[in-house]
């Protein structure tokens, strides 16, 4: 291959050396596809997708939007298509194959519209009517019809939201005083008011109807208070899409799962994931700081400490699922059995601490964190000069004022740095976390209100969980999937910061001991 | 309140005695404490595990127990319903007659070949990668890259298995020939870029000059890639017949399972590249610098002072960096566990699945009532784990600890 | 305070002002505190779905829901991690006998919904339907059923343009319907090696969908249009499909019926919680979520008799159960 030319010669610094650049360009080509894979797919779900009227070769009909098309097996240039048709409580299924070969024609009509609704997925097909308790509007009433909906539609989440006001500020505090037996003499006519409130509410949402009809022909008539929202896309300019698309990604951002996890957002599960690691860091921190202080400034430096040190680290590599086993054998069926037995005997069989938790799912990840805090803190220890020790102790000072007063400042950003490592390493372990204690389904976050506000006995969701349980064990793979998509995209954004973070501190910190030191 | 009167000097100087006294001590026994702690847990497993070998034990409660000793572990079996011994894990028991089989041999095969099958992917990327940005890249772009690299690092395992499984999977299988094809077609690109290179004016050649290779060849690699997988049914159509998995299956007798090693190597091997890249580039970068001035002033090049200077001086840090990956690799949980069919098969095609340990407990740990045999054995899978990984990172840490020794000594006080 | 001295007040409560209106729409008596849950993927999406609907009741109810698999319940029932398990099989005895060991009490069994385990095969496969002995065939290797020779290829059942290896997907130990798939279609034998053993029912179907020459099993709320169910042949019968009415009578040879556990003492009453969840998911309410989910409603008079033994009708609280 090394041919000389009159300009320079091939390959000059041979074969190996452009293979080992494509190391790096392949590396580099795959974490890119992966992020656009994971941004492209979970961004796109939430932009209003065209719905298409499609007419098939047969004469048929159906409503949906395209998901993807894929070459069909065997055939060089058949293809078949995917489209969500929605309407699974009329058709039986909500997804239909479609080959390519059979489609006459595809139209976007403008009064398609999707609805998304409480139970059964969505529904898509074209509005007919609008009943209100007096007042019919039906397609032929044009802009009005859209316009009644959207009112009523508001009206309805309006009153959804004063009911669940009443339900949570009112309506539980009192049962929960009644509960804990403060009594007081008119508590009774105020359960019985809110009762009858909540059910007037309930009754005022369920006033208006819309009459639905699919392109197949079935119709079908649902209360407003089932819907969540109504949406014609085909009718949508480029900036209300927009502001649906925004619309939407903040309701994922906001709201709880819904429909066995495969619509609806990630609330429960962001919340429970930054719980669950604000715990574990405060846990880890000041034990893996005096761990790191003893082992570098305290004991002496001899074998026994060498060797000490050569575990502590190793433990970092220890697979996580070890301490999974270790969480759960020690901590749930061990402490936690026992607590349970000792201190809420009155409620077995029902479980307290004797079951996965956030506590013991908090103090696993710290077990596992541990070493990344030991190691971080002690590299930031060794870093700073003796001179700053000794210079301290010259004046008068004793060790542990030298110890507080100098040194550990210095090392602050190191143990920062370890933390956010920590932290990031935490946010996206799911092994361990499958035996002590996530749950596919926590609907409340495991602080509220109540004494003592954090439940650190209570199961939570987790993101990294979420992805695994919505994509593996979900109801529908293909409405879970977007999602699964938008959940991966939020995790690794979250962890891709908090790593530049500690990169970010790390660099500024060498900077400052070179400058220092020389 | 304001002391008016401190107290004579040496009851104040043996109070900050006491106080610095006893903060060592509080400090010490805390920090003695966490390591205790974290030590604990080979401890916690080898406690757990030992009761399974004890022989007369009596099984705790009423579960059922299988006599478990070394041979009924690691050697094939003769169970019932089958003519001949072998390897079987089946811990499944429907009813009082069904024996469950706790064979961990073809976990621990699992456990190795989808760590084996991460190693020849991760390998030549990493190194590759760890070379060129220690010896051919500018000083700048190194640090602005290798950040960028350690990202990768970060990425969680379960949203590498997601994709593994349930995007890669399928769409390899799909477009199995082109993705075959890639094997040959990105060195060759490669190649044929550093060709083209040189028959490239000077300007041009200065601005995409090798040491800025690792980022102008991205969009080379990502059209060849596109081309591979654009031109995949018709190469099937025009070597194999049209149908890629009836030709392997007639031609080598191999059976495509769709979550196979392959997927799982690529997968795991993507998660492993940073740790052993990080940890080479490391140990290239730190060769003291006298040793390649000397071999280049005596007129190698670039590449000769690599091969025959650099390498030499720091293979104990590649070593280490590949035993680390190693560790990382084999106690991986989720990917595997996502990007594989999970079938306890003892073979080395790279198109079957297997079975690995971690994801096996990760599996099975939940349905095993504590105490019982299963779950003794689930913690014996653990065990070997927590060990395994645990002297393979000791060997590495030492063999680094050597590495950064033999240095100090070659590159002086440099 | 205790969470028992809570839970009396709130059962004197309930007791003073009984609860009112019908069971679809009023508001009932507060109802509150966490609802755990273990057991079968199966059932997961049911599970949410009744979640989903209780909450809508009872919104001071904590649920906590996990679900990997029907054998993941026993165990945590007996360990006492849970009080509620789901499973999509029966308990065996052994897992019965742990239970009592550690409690001294059997659990109570009580069945919600029926379900067809689906056997299906891509979409695009042209099989429609095939006979028990091969399914055993097809997934097992030691042919407990009776047939002669393992299955390997489609052509081997009668597929002449369909031909290629088959690719084998279950769901792995864990799972109730790999239970009873093993004791009803295996006869008791053990799955090939070779079976793909995957940790969730949406994921033996996407296998499947993504596998041209795949099959798989799992519940019948599971099944998507990307893969195909196939009819079963039991004996000499006649082909049976999965449907509602062939799985009610018995017909279609892999129907089973989904339970929930419940870890109840005897003599004592079910908690609060408890009582409120089955109270929904014996109610036509929760029994159409069992249809919302795919799964096979059971018949009103069944739910009647399980209603009348577990005390349900009174209003919780009402006499001992």
């Amino acid at each position: 291959m090394r041919r000389s030319t009159s300009r320079r010669p091939w390959l000059a610094e041979g074969p190996w050396a452009w293979l080992a650049a494509g190391g790096v360009a392949l590396s580099l080509l795959m974490v890119i596809a992966l992020l656009v894979l994971l941004a492209g797919r979970g961004l796109a779900h939430f932009w209003p997708q065209d719905i298409e009227a499609v007419t098939l070769e047969d004469g048929a009909q159906f409503a949906g939007q395209v998901v993807r098309e894929q070459g069909l097996p065997g055939e060089v240039d058949g293809r078949e298509r995917l489209y969500r048709t929605g309407n699974r409580d009329l058709q039986g299924a909500q997804w239909r194959w479609v080959d390519v070969a059979d489609i006459d024609t595809r139209a976007t009509p403008e009064d398609l519209v999707i609805v998304e609704r409480r139970r059964w997925g969505p529904f898509i097909g074209r509005v007919v009517a609008l009943e209100g308790p007096e007042t019919r509007w039906t397609v032929e009433d044009g802009d009005t019809l859209w316009q009644q909906l959207d009112e009523r539609l508001n009206r309805v989440s309006q009153l959804r939201s004063e009911r669940d006001v009443v339900r949570t500020q009112y309506l539980e505090p009192l049962a929960e005083r009644l509960a804990n037996g403060e009594k007081v003499a008119d508590d009774e006519d105020e359960l019985q008011a809110l009762k009858a409130r909540i059910v007037n509410l309930q009754e005022a949402m369920q006033r208006d109807r819309v009459v639905l009809e699919s392109l197949e022909g079935q119709q079908l008539t649902l209360t407003l208070d089932a819907l969540i929202d109504v949406t014609r896309p085909n009718a949508m300019s480029l900036p209300a899409k927009l502001s649906s698309w925004g619309h939407n990604v903040w309701r994922f951002l906001s709201e709880g799962p819904r429909d066995a996890n495969t619509a609806g957002g990630i609330w429960p599960a962001i919340f429970g994931t930054i719980m669950m690691v604000l715990l574990m860091s405060v846990l880890v921190m000041p034990f893996g700081v005096l761990a790191a202080i003893y082992l570098n400034e305290i004991a002496p430096q001899g074998r026994l400490t060498r060797l000490v040190r050569i575990g502590v680290r190793n433990l970092a590599g220890v697979p996580s699922i070890v301490y999974g086993v270790f969480g759960l054998g020690v901590f749930v069926y061990g402490i936690g059995g026992t607590l349970d037995s000792l201190f809420f005997a009155d409620e077995l069989p029902s479980p307290t601490f004797g079951t996965g938790g956030l506590l013991w799912a908090s103090l696993t990840l710290a077990l596992l964190t541990l070493p990344v805090v030991i190691v971080a803190t002690e590299e930031g220890l060794a870093r700073i000069p003796d001179a700053q020790r000794e210079g301290a102790l010259a004046l008068g000072a004793t060790r542990s004022e030298a110890l507080r007063r100098v040194v550990l400042p210095m090392a602050v950003p190191a143990m920062l740095t370890g933390l956010i490592l920590a932290v990031a390493r935490a946010a996206g372990e799911v092994a361990p976390l499958m035996l002590v204690g996530v749950t596919k389904l926590a609907s409340q976050v495991p602080v509220d209100g109540t004494f003592p506000f954090i439940h650190l006995e209570r199961k939570f969701m987790h993101l990294g969980y979420h992805i695994f349980d919505a994509g593996f064990h979900g109801g529908d793979v293909e409405s879970a999937m977007p999602l699964v998509y938008a959940t991966a995209l939020l995790l690794v954004l979250v962890i891709l910061v908090l790593n530049l973070t500690a990169i970010f501190l790390r660099h500024t910190i060498r900077t400052r001991h070179r400058v220092r030191t020389h | 309140m304001i002391d008016r009167y401190p107290p004579p000097a040496p009851v104040r100087r043996r109070f900050r005695d006491l106080r610095d006294r006893l903060f060592t001590l509080l400090v010490g026994a805390c920090g003695i404490g966490v390591i205790l702690a974290v030590l604990a847990i080979g401890v916690f497993l080898f406690v757990e595990v030992v009761p399974l070998f004890g022989g007369d034990t009596p099984a705790s409660e009423t579960q059922a127990t299988t006599e478990i000793d070394f041979e009924s572990l690691w050697l094939p079996q003769q169970y019932p319903d089958y003519e001949t011994p072998r390897y079987r894990w089946q811990a499944n028991v429907l009813s009082e007659d069904d024996t469950p089989m706790f064979s961990l041999t073809p976990l621990a095969w699992g456990t190795l070949k989808a760590a084996a099958y991460a190693l020849l992917f991760a390998i030549p990327l990493a190194l590759g990668a760890a070379i060129h940005s220690a010896c051919f890249m500018s000083r700048r772009l190194r640090h602005r890259l290798k950040p960028a690299l350690e990202l990768m690092e970060a990425l969680p395992g379960v949203v590498i298995g997601f994709v593994a499984g349930l995007v890669l999977a399928p769409y390899v299988e799909r477009h199995l020939v082109g993705a075959l094809a890639l094997v040959l077609i990105l060195p060759l690109g490669l190649l044929v870029a550093g060709v083209v290179h040189s028959c490239l004016p000077a300007t041009l050649a200065r601005a995409l000059s090798l040491s800025r290779a690792g980022l102008w060849l991205i969009p080379w690699l990502a059209l060849l890639v596109a081309l591979a997988m654009v031109m995949s049914p018709y190469l099937e159509v025009v070597w194999f017949g049209g149908d890629m998995r009836a030709w392997l299956e007639q031609q080598l007798g191999l059976d495509y399972a769709m979550r196979n090693a392959m997927i799982v190597g690529l997968a795991m091997g993507f998660a492993i590249i940073p740790t052993i890249y990080a940890l080479a580039e490391e140990a290239l970068s730190g060769v003291p610098d006298s040793l390649s001035e000397g071999a280049q002033a005596l007129g190698a090049s670039r590449w000769q002072t690599l091969w025959n200077v650099i390498l030499p001086a720091a293979s104990p840090g590649i070593f280490s960096a590949v035993m680390i990956g190693a560790g990382r690799a084999v106690g991986e949980t989720m990917i595997v566990l996502m990007a594989t069919g999970n079938t306890a098969l003892m073979t080395l095609s790279p198109l079957d699945g297997m079975r690995s340990m971690a994801a096996n407990i990760a599996i099975e740990l939940p349905e095993a009532a504590a105490g019982g045999t299963h779950y003794r054995v689930l913690l014996l899978c653990a065990f070997l784990l927590f060990v395994f990984t645990f002297c393979v990172n000791t060997l590495a840490e030492i063999v680094r600890g050597r590495l950064s020794h033999r240095y100090r000594r070659l590159g002086g006080l440099a | 305070m205790s969470i028992r001295c809570r839970t009396a007040l709130l059962l004197w409560i309930l007791l003073i002002w009984p609860v009112v209106g019908t069971m679809a729409q009023a508001p009932e008596g507060p109802v509150v505190g966490n609802l755990d849950s273990i057991g079968s993927d199966t059932m997961a999406g049911l599970m949410l779905r009744w979640g989903e609907r209780l909450e809508e009741r009872h919104p001071a109810v904590r649920l906590q829901m996990q679900a990997s698999g029907s054998s993941t319940a026993p165990a945590a029932l007996a360990e006492g991690t849970t009080r509620l398990g789901a499973m999509s099989r029966r308990m065996t005895t052994s897992e019965r006998e742990t239970f009592e060991a550690h409690h001294g009490y059997p659990p109570v069994e009580i069945p919600v919904a029926m379900d067809a385990l689906a056997v299906f095969v891509n979409r695009h496969n042209p099989l429609d339907e095939v006979s028990m002995k091969q399914l055993d065939a097809i997934f097992s290797d030691t042919h407990d059923c009776g047939a002669k020779r393992s299955i390997d290829r489609w052509e081997a059942l009668g597929t002449p343009d369909f031909a290629g290896p088959i690719d084998r997907h279950s769901r792995n130990s864990v799972s109730g319907s790999y239970g009873v798939f093993r004791r009803e279609a295996l006869c008791g034998g053990n799955f090939r090696v070779d079976v793909n053993e995957h940790p969730g029912s949406s994921a033996v179907v996407a296998a499947v969908a993504a596998t041209t020459g795949g099959i798989g099993y799992s519940g019948i709320g599971y099944v998507t249009v990307a893969v195909k169910p196939l009819a079963l042949r039991k004996g000499d019968g006649p082909a049976v499909s999965p449907s509602e009415r062939a799985t009610l009578s018995g017909e279609y040879p892999l129907s089973r019926t989904l339970y929930l556990y419940v870890n109840l003492p005897p003599g004592e009453r079910l908690p609060a919680t408890e009582h409120a969840f089955l109270d929904l998911v014996l109610s036509p309410e929760g029994q159409d979520g069992v249809r919302e989910s795919g799964f096979i409603p059971l018949p009103d008079m069944v739910i009647a008799a399980i209603r009348q033994a577990m005390g349900l009708n009174r209003p919780w609280g009402e006499g001992s159960s």
